[in-house]
């Protein structure tokens, strides 16, 4: 029996991909069949969401990719355990000119998986392919701040005209268009990662790549697993524990739970909806809510008529809705009510708040119908709306909910429209159909911007379409600011938001998992970060 | 003279797939292109000059007409080109990978259910209107009435959670992995099976040369074994060709719910993500592997029905 696990718990598992093994001997395959679920090996295996778009730094987009890369590439600057922001393949870094220029210190130790030094070079090549027009990365948005980045991608540049420069063989420098606080973080995304010169052609087999992070890719079958081996060149690989990490990519929320139930995995992506009242009856100790950077709102199409004309309207629709009962009741799963549109957890800036949010919910109700009434909304009969989202069991809920208590307390008629994502999102870039409809973000970096530049007039993703003077300004007065003085000016211009309301906060996202009670390492945080690279397991 | 009907036959029905996938293409190719939003449509919408530069590597921005017919081109020398969504793989590689999953799945979920099915229906024939008929006819209904979604979870609650006796999914090539999934797939065919081999048994028995064979003094078993199990197996056998065709090719509900990486998949995260290239791919593979396995039931009808024969006259 020891023999037997030896052999079914090892690497072998997924090595054979393509052959179809059947055991030969029908009593071996009773016990291993018996054996599996409950063999213990040295491998951490966590489950992924969705399958990753892609691999390659230039190409991933989805949160899964990311999540995937940071296991496999690591930047300049990188997460500790605590999902704070830590140096990378920086081991140090200046900031001069006012914030303009950084230039960064390379460890002397960094190095590729094939065991060749990491250089400057290897940052300044990949980072003029990310912004290469010709097959410009879908996230080089990000990389916007340093110095010719949008023209680059505009065409109107050469790759190499970006403020990207080696200074000597192990220094960088990094020249911004101006002072960029969150700036460091950027770096810690894919986007910004180092590329070895033998990568970049058409064609190649992603398995095979250099690789500079804690691990690196041993086996990938798309939709079963993903198999990540500890890189022994990688510079802190003597503090890396867990010597093999499995990646499951499952749709499935409830797919997931039972394979974490059945002991297949030791961390999940998430919990299926609707279950948090009973894992926090059954599986106590394991289940992991979080605060994590993002909030959920609903926006407002601001060149609808009705709408758009009455800032009372919109603040009637807010007030109307009792927060409490939506994440206490409807979705239910830790989530708290929102009244700003930053959620908090920034260092050092505090979210402008509704001032409504002092208020008991009948005082609200009471001046969500005097402003209604003010806005002159329904002179001319009930007031009809709109109200869209994207496919998901959540967004369901929460928009019957929200129709429920604006019927209820103002008497509006809103009428439901399910759409799938891609039809969701032409429909809300285009804007002519939208009325009222999901909204919400998760933070790129901790940083407020994040969150408001989405309202600035002009903004790609600014699907309210709002233009506002007093914002605006508040906000490109903050783009020349720093420190206390910037957070402070943000604050003014979420104020304002909040005042004008296109969007109107419902709550503050969660971040939710299941964590084998075995994993040492893992440690809550507002960006949901777990490098592999800190987890190990507790053997019994 | 019988085997040159067939091969006549074969080469008729191989030559008329040519027009039928051809019309299958086309209205694959038209209709994901008619859904709103695009490949690149996403989260954050793509400036301009970058949306540009995709549309052109990919050919978007060419007439829908010029892409149909690079599209024809590229297909002539099976290349299905690579997954807007699955950026890391080509369509080809994507069904390769996939496809010998779904075919052993479903494969062994069509001869589980074969097995069992006709082994059901015939007992449940021989003693019509009993005890062991009406067990077997109220399984097989409740085998086609509860959808596989509400079988598969509670497999799963049953054998891997509580249990604790199989995996509650994900894939590996081993035979555990397999069974639960494989059980799930077979059920529905095997009522639905049991069903069809039941009512058609009951009508073989009663036909002349059956009362006949009996007259004659055969014993029981070898009137069936040797007289009645082709004929009866004439509607089973028209069932299979399409009932495997959907097995092999993989069940979107059935790899969700174990993690499969099978074929089934992509239909949906492919039309979804209007990952035109996997679509097509997915649809056009599909397209051939039921048009084949049609044939392939062709041939069969032939063997097992002595009035069905390609020859001149027919």
């Amino acid at each position: 029996m020891a023999a037997l696990r030896i052999v079914l718990s090892g690497t072998e598992m997924h090595t054979y991909r393509f052959a179809l093994k059947l055991p030969r001997q029908p009593v071996l395959f009773l016990l291993f069949a018996i054996s599996l679920p409950l063999c213990a090996d040295e491998a951490i295996r966590r489950g992924l969401g969705p399958e990753p778009d892609s691999l390659h730094i230039h190409r991933a987009q989805g949160l899964a990719a990311v999540n995937l890369l940071r296991d496999l590439r690591e930047g300049l600057t990188t997460y500790d355990a605590a999902g704070e922001l830590a140096p990378g393949v920086a081991e140090s870094w200046e900031v001069l000119d006012d914030g303009k220029r950084y230039r960064f210190t390379l460890r002397e130790d960094a190095a590729w998986s094939n065991g060749e030094p990491l250089l400057a070079g290897d940052f300044v090549r990949a980072l003029h392919q990310a912004v290469n027009p010709a097959d410009v990365a879908a996230t080089a948005g990000l990389l916007a701040p340093i110095v010719n980045a949008d023209e680059i991608i505009a065409g109107e540049q050469p790759p190499e005209a970006l403020g990207v420069e080696a200074t000597a063989e192990r220094t960088l420098e990094i020249n911004l268009k101006r002072p960029t606080p969150w700036f460091a973080e950027i770096l810690a995304h894919p986007v910004a990662y180092p590329l070895h010169e033998t990568e970049g052609a058409e064609g190649q087999n992603v398995a095979q790549l250099a690789v500079n992070g804690a691990y690196r890719l041993a086996d990938w079958t798309p939709n079963a697993v993903i198999r990540l081996e500890k890189n022994p060149h990688f510079h802190a690989a003597d503090q890396v524990n867990a010597e093999v990490v499995e990646y499951f990519p499952i749709e499935q929320p409830a797919s997931e739970l039972s394979r974490y139930r059945a002991g297949e995995l030791h961390i999940t992506e998430t919990i299926p909806a609707g279950r948090f009242e009973w894992l926090s009856d059954n599986l106590p100790d394991d289940l992991r809510i979080h605060p994590y950077l993002g909030s959920f709102w609903l926006n407002i199409n601001l060149r609808h008529a009705e709408l758009g004309r009455s800032a009372d309207l919109r603040r009637a629709l807010a007030l109307a809705i009792n927060r409490d009962i939506l994440t206490r009741v409807v979705i239910g799963a830790g989530e708290q009510p929102a009244w700003s549109v930053v959620p908090p957890g920034i260092d050092g800036y505090q979210p402008a708040m509704m001032p409504e949010a002092a208020m008991s919910q009948p005082e609200r109700e009471a001046l969500a119908k005097a402003l209604f009434a003010r806005s002159g909304a329904a002179a001319s009969g009930p007031l009809r709306l709109q109200l869209r989202y994207n496919t998901s069991g959540v967004h369901r809920r929460t928009a019957v909910a929200v129709a429920a208590m604006w019927k209820q307390v103002l008497g509006v008629d809103t009428e439901l429209f399910n759409e799938e994502w891609k039809v969701f999102v032409n429909n809300r870039r285009l804007g002519v159909v939208t009325e009222v409809f999901r909204g919400g973000w998760i933070a790129d970096y901790a940083d407020p911007g994040s969150f408001l530049d989405l309202f600035r007039s002009g903004s790609e993703m600014n699907f309210t379409f709002i233009a506002s003077e007093r914002f605006d300004e508040l906000m490109r007065a903050s783009d020349i600011a720093t420190g206390t003085e910037r957070q402070a000016l943000l604050a003014q211009a979420e104020a304002v938001l909040l005042e004008e309301m296109p969007a109107i906060p419902l709550y503050y996202y969660v971040s939710r998992h299941l964590v084998n009670p075995d994993v040492r390492g893992y440690v809550d945080n507002v960006r949901d970060v777990h490098l592999s690279r800190y987890l190990s397991l507790e053997q019994p | 003279m019988i085997q040159e009907g067939i091969v006549r036959h074969g080469i008729g029905r191989l030559v008329s797939l040519i027009p039928t996938l051809l019309m299958l293409i086309t209205i694959a190719f038209f209709l994901i292109r008619v859904a709103p939003g695009g490949p690149f449509d996403s989260e954050k919408p793509l400036p301009p000059e970058i949306r540009a530069n995709l549309d052109a590597k990919y050919h978007l921005d060419e007439p829908l007409v010029q892409q149909y017919f690079r599209y024809l081109g590229q297909i002539l020398v099976l290349d299905f080109g690579p997954s807007y969504q699955y950026k890391d793989w080509t369509v080809n590689e994507l069904i390769a990978r996939g496809f010998p999953v779904s075919l052993t799945i479903g494969g062994l979920a069509m001869v589980l259910a074969f097995v069992f099915g006709t082994s059901i229906g015939i007992a449940a024939a021989l003693r019509q209107n009993s005890a062991v008929d009406y067990g077997a006819m109220g399984f097989a209904m409740l085998g086609i009435s509860i959808p596989n979604f509400v079988i598969a979870p509670a497999l799963i609650l049953l054998f891997a959670v509580y249990a604790g006796w199989l995996p509650a999914g994900g894939w590996d090539w081993s035979v555990q992995r397999m069974i639960l999934p494989v059980v799930t797939l077979a059920l529905p065919v095997i009522a639905y099976i049991a069903r069809l081999t039941r009512g058609s048994m009951i009508e073989v028995l009663h036909s002349n040369y059956i009362r006949t064979a009996r007259a004659k003094g055969l014993p029981m078993s070898q009137i069936i074994r040797r007289h009645a199990l082709k004929p009866a197996l004439l509607p089973v056998i028209s069932y299979m060709g399409p009932a495997t065709a959907g097995l092999i090719t993989g069940s979107v509900i059935i790899e969700r719910i174990y993690s499969i990486p099978g074929l089934g998949s992509y239909f949906v995260t492919g039309a979804l993500n209007r990952d035109y290239t996997l679509v097509m791919g997915v649809v056009i593979f599909y397209g051939v592997v039921i048009i084949l396995l049609n044939f392939i039931v062709d041939l069969l009808y032939a063997w097992l029905n002595p009035r069905i024969r390609y020859d001149e006259a027919s």
